[in-house]
């Protein structure tokens, strides 16, 4: 087999990188804007990092497409491991910031084990999946393993904490197990158990946590503390307009009301600069990225590319949905990054990974 | 169901379906928050980074009639600190020296630094030079912010017509406060940036123009006349025991005030500012009220100047009650019933007019309504309409009881007996200008109302003058030399505030009124507030206005209507020169203080008609006083004709005397010359 096949080119998604390489300008633009300092006659430090892992994320998935997925199943529970064993090492050596312990500082960067999480809890429940279920779909017993698989490193990001990261794990492996066979009874029952355990789960929140929910519900109440954050996330988009701002013009990302401008709520600053019309041309390229990504599902060749190109779908959609609705208030605030658009090296190598799989997949369709 | 659920491919339809269906709710809300909430999130968007400022204008400056500054504001410096960016910068030996030039200790500047605050004043209000070399030391996160602070070079004179401007530069009371929005300039709104720690972003949109100084304030007080009436008066509330005094100098003509003064036993440097008493309280004027019921009388021919009035021997019971008089009195006429100052007199006369007319003489006097001075908080006075008064209260009007006036309002009535018969409308502000110069307001004289006629508004000036000259007068000492005083005593009790009654032992001594008689160019009120029994008018509020209507004719060199006596010792080689030299030992004698003014003269004391020749108008007066004689006098000068002849029997009638003026010869201008520049100079601030 040549280095590189000829109808991997031929068949390569073109459609599917364009979406990729826009929404990756856009977050670069979204990043320099929320980074300017106006003082500073120079580029900012992290823009010039973001450039950097783009670069290196682009790189990963041209590496991601050239090689034979299934070639992973062999690598799931490997990565899966060293998945684990980082987020046990965030626990010993982990760098903290903004009050939670979620980094590995590795010097050149700072690794954040729990995205790499995400991919490896995806690669085992495929792995795991992988085989077509019994009739009448997957049962309780079946669940066993994967439980276990999902439970552990679940409870190690939900110990850093990070539950937005620990909510995208279980989303997930929701989404795998349903598009896998889960007995539709079984799945009901699921549901169910989740909702009655949800009022549960409130004991064993942090303090934090609770006053965000608290906050959710009424970000009055606390406006300069607890509800500050959706208060001036939604100012800000609010404040934008049907047109917005202008490039480099968003006063509330610029002068710093907005909190965590470069991350969690870049979005608003995006929404606040370019308007409705940006944010309703950023959801459409999300959409075609996800719409294109259950296509390549549905038509891959084999069962585990399919299942693998939902997890990675399924991984790019929940992220998105749930940071735009934290931003526009529909959700309590949990921390998750907008997908190519938030400022992060391993959530940029990650997704990017995950699109050059995607890509790898559809390409390997007329493949036998 | 289980159709649906069946295969891979179709659960990946179903799993498109749903996650669809949640990109569809996201994009509801999103265009919801947009659309519906997007005007009110705009603005609060716009309420939390925008920021105003005001940079503060200079006030302008207040300043007398003839360019003294009563009010300035001066630039100063206030030293601030951002304590994080400090503390970044700097060095503990930098703070220190920092600490040195603000005139703290190092342990001071580091507790205010200490403070949670991203800004904190470190020294406000300091000198600007002090601020330079503050800002010399070029430290991070120490800068300095331009104020203005009010300052009164002149101290408390005039306070109450200043009166006083706040920390933030806002006029609080008297000119200040009146004229605010001349004074105070126009200040720059400013609307700029800033972040969310409060740091102005300097690339915003800033309105780059400076401040409209504020305008210049003349006033029509004369600093001079002013001073001289304030220390005057603090003299006479030291002697006299008075809880406070006020005086008020005013151009009976045209209303300026030229000098408006209160003096407080217990001086309070805030209060005296913020507090006018002149035009802001009230008190019963007394009898100084028989000058207005004379006017009125005669305006409204209830009376003629010849009519008789029995006074009762002193007592007289009105409604039950008994009115006295300090002296009892048979009868008299409208001139004696001023000079001794009959109550019962005076009642009888206010019944011959009536409630009704009397009280609407009042009213055109000015009294129960505002004067219009250019001043706030300015009071109406009490003035209770006719239909209440019995005939009790009629006759307390008439000696001014049973109704209150302001100082100014008092003035004002004083002044239209002075001009013949015009109430004018006091002020303070003769005009403003702007920076450049140009005139933004000039006040003119402006008439109210005219209480009576001119020929009326002279028999009451010429009554008045009785009242100072007259062997009974019950001011002869507001005599002012060289001058023709008329004027009115007024002593009335106090109401004790509990209980609603007169005060035995409280009074209000008063005496107000205006000089040269003949030509008047001022009027006098002085007004002692709360001094004890035997403190009347004509004896503590008299010598006052003695005092104060002398040093103002002085400052304003009024030409004398009567040769001052004093002046003829400088005139005594001119007195020669002219052949008058046969008086020189009699004038001479005059001019030491305590003597009796000029020696008695061919049977002054006796029946014969004494020899006014060759005297000065004041010594033909002093003479007539001795001799119970009344003076008709034309012309001024020196008496060069008189009849009846000297020697000649006494007579009820006046003498008529023709005076000379001495400017006739050219020596006597010169010799009028000589003594104007003898006069001392009055000196400012004099004790």
């Amino acid at each position: 087999m040549p280095l590189i096949d000829r109808r991997l080119l031929s068949y390569f998604d073109w459609t599917l990188f364009a979406i990729v390489l826009m929404l990756e300008g856009l977050g670069l633009l979204t990043v320099l804007s929320a980074s300017y300092v106006p003082s500073a006659h120079r580029m900012d430090p992290l823009f010039v990092r973001q450039l950097i892992w783009i670069g290196v994320g682009t790189l990963l998935m041209a590496g991601a497409v050239l090689f034979d997925y299934r070639a992973l199943v062999g690598y799931s529970y490997p990565l899966y491991v060293v998945a684990v064993l980082l987020l046990i090492g965030v626990e010993v050596i982990g760098h903290s910031s903004g009050g939670s312990r979620r980094w590995i500082n590795l010097r050149l960067f700072k690794l954040e084990p729990s995205e790499l999480a995400k991919i490896a809890v995806m690669f085992v429940m495929v792995r795991y999946f992988r085989l077509e279920p019994p009739p009448g779909g997957w049962g309780f017993r079946h669940l066993i393993i994967p439980f276990l698989l999902l439970g552990l490193p679940t409870a190690l990001v939900l110990k850093q904490p990070d539950l937005g990261t620990a909510i995208v794990l279980v989303l997930i492996t929701g989404t795998l197990l349903f598009v896998s066979g889960l007995n539709w009874r079984v799945m009901a029952a699921l549901m169910v158990a989740g909702m009655l355990a949800a009022p549960l789960s409130w004991h064993y929140l942090k303090p934090y946590q609770r006053t965000r929910l608290v906050s959710f519900i009424d970000p009055q109440a606390d406006p300069l503390g607890s509800g500050y954050h959706i208060i001036q996330s939604e100012i800000a988009i609010g404040g934008g307009g049907s047109w917005g701002k202008g490039f480099m013009k968003g006063t509330q990302a610029r002068l710093n009301f907005l909190p965590e401008e470069t991350t969690d709520f870049i979005f608003a600053v995006y929404a606040e600069e370019f308007g409705l019309a940006g944010s309703l041309l950023l959801l459409g390229l999300y959409a075609c990225l996800v719409g294109r990504g259950l296509w390549i599902a549905r038509h891959a060749r084999d069962r585990f590319g399919s299942l693998l190109a939902i997890g990675i779908t399924g991984m790019i959609f929940w992220q998105v949905a749930i940071n735009m609705m934290m931003t526009t208030g529909m959700l309590p605030v949990v921390g998750i990054p907008l997908p190519m658009i938030s400022y992060g090296g391993s959530s940029m190598l990650v997704t990017m990974a995950g699109m050059g799989l995607l890509i790898s997949i559809n390409a390997r369709r007329h493949t036998f | 169901m289980n159709a649906l659920f069946k295969s891979r491919r179709s659960r990946i339809g179903v799993l498109a379906f749903a996650l669809a269906g949640l990109f569809v709710l996201a994009l509801l809300r999103l265009t919801a928050l947009v659309i519906f909430d997007g005007p009110r999130l705009d603005s609060l968007a716009r309420s939390e980074h925008t920021g105003e400022a005001e940079l503060a204008a200079v006030r302008g400056p207040i300043v007398d009639r003839f360019g003294e500054p009563l009010a300035l504001s001066a630039e100063t410096r206030s030293v601030y600190a951002r304590p994080a960016r400090l503390f970044a910068s700097s060095t503990a030996s930098e703070r220190v020296k920092l600490a040195a030039l603000l005139g703290m200790t190092p342990a001071r500047l580091e507790a205010l630094l200490m403070k949670p605050a991203p800004f904190v004043w470190l020294r406000r209000r300091i000198a600007p030079e002090r601020a330079r070399e503050v800002e010399a030391l070029g430290l991070d996160g120490v800068g300095a912010l331009s104020e203005y602070k009010r300052f009164y070079p002149e101290s408390d004179l005039a306070a109450a017509v200043v009166g006083l401007a706040g920390m933030d530069g806002q006029g609080l009371s008297g000119v200040e406060l009146q004229y605010d929005r001349y004074i105070r300039g126009e200040p720059v709104e400013l609307t700029f940036y800033h972040d969310a720690y409060g740091h102005p972003i300097f690339d915003s949109p800033l309105a780059l123009k400076s401040p409209e100084p504020g305008d210049r304030v003349q006033l029509t007080i004369d600093a001079r006349i002013q001073s001289l009436a304030e220390n005057r008066l603090a003299e006479e509330v030291a002697a006299s025991g008075a809880k406070h005094g006020t005086a008020v100098v005013l151009n009976p003509f045209t209303g300026e005030v030229l000098a408006l003064a209160n003096v407080s036993a217990h001086p309070d440097p805030v209060r005296d500012r913020l507090h006018d008493s002149a035009i802001q309280d009230v008190f019963e004027p007394g009898s100084t009220m028989k000058a207005m019921l004379a006017s009125v009388a005669l305006e409204d021919h209830a009376i003629t100047p010849t009519e008789m009035f029995y006074c009762e021997n002193g007592a007289f019971r009105v409604d039950g009650r008994t009115i006295h008089d300090d002296s009892p009195h048979g009868y008299l006429d409208l001139g004696r019933i001023l000079e001794v100052s009959s109550n019962i007199g005076a009642s009888k006369i206010a019944f011959k007019l009536g409630a009704e007319r009397f009280y609407r003489g009042l009213r055109t006097f000015g009294l129960g309504r505002r004067t219009g001075i250019d001043l706030p908080g300015e009071a109406t006075g009490i003035l209770r309409k006719p239909s209440t008064w019995r005939q009790i209260d009629l006759a307390n009007h008439a000696f001014g009881q049973g109704v209150a006036v302001t100082p100014m309002q008092l003035a004002v009535a004083y002044s239209a007996i002075a001009n013949g018969g015009l109430v004018v409308r006091p002020y303070v502000v003769e005009s403003i200008r702007d920076a450049q110069g140009r005139a933004v307001l000039t006040h003119t004289p402006q008439v109210i109302d005219r209480a009576i006629a001119p020929a009326v508004a002279h028999q009451v000036n010429v009554l008045l003058r009785n009242v100072v000259y007259g062997p009974d007068g019950t001011a002869r000492r507001a005599q002012v030399d060289g001058f023709l005083v008329a004027g009115k005593t007024g002593t009335a009790q106090m109401v004790n505030p509990v209980s609603g009654r007169y005060y035995q032992n409280h009074f209000v001594a008063s005496f107000v009124g205006f000089l040269p008689a003949n030509d008047p160019r001022l009027v006098i009120l002085v007004v002692l507030y709360d001094v004890g029994h035997g403190h009347f008018g004509g004896v503590v509020a008299a010598p006052v206005f003695s005092q104060i209507a002398l040093g103002s004719a002085r400052a304003l060199d009024i030409a004398s209507d009567a040769p001052p006596a004093y002046d003829t010792a400088s005139l005594l080689s001119i007195d020669r020169l002219l052949g008058l030299s046969r008086k020189s030992g009699a004038q001479l004698s005059d001019s030491l203080p305590g003597t009796e003014s000029v020696a008695d003269r061919s049977g002054a004391s006796g029946t014969a008609t004494p020899d006014f020749v060759g005297l000065s108008l004041r010594e033909a007066f002093a003479t007539a006083r001795r001799a119970r004689l009344n003076l008709s006098v034309t012309g001024d000068g020196y008496v060069v004709r008189q009849a009846p002849a000297p020697g000649s029997p006494l007579a009820r009638l006046p003498v008529k005397l023709q005076l000379a003026s001495v400017d006739d010869s050219p020596s006597g201008a010169s010799a009028r010359a000589l003594a104007r520049g003898a006069r001392p100079n009055l000196s400012r601030r004099a004790p």
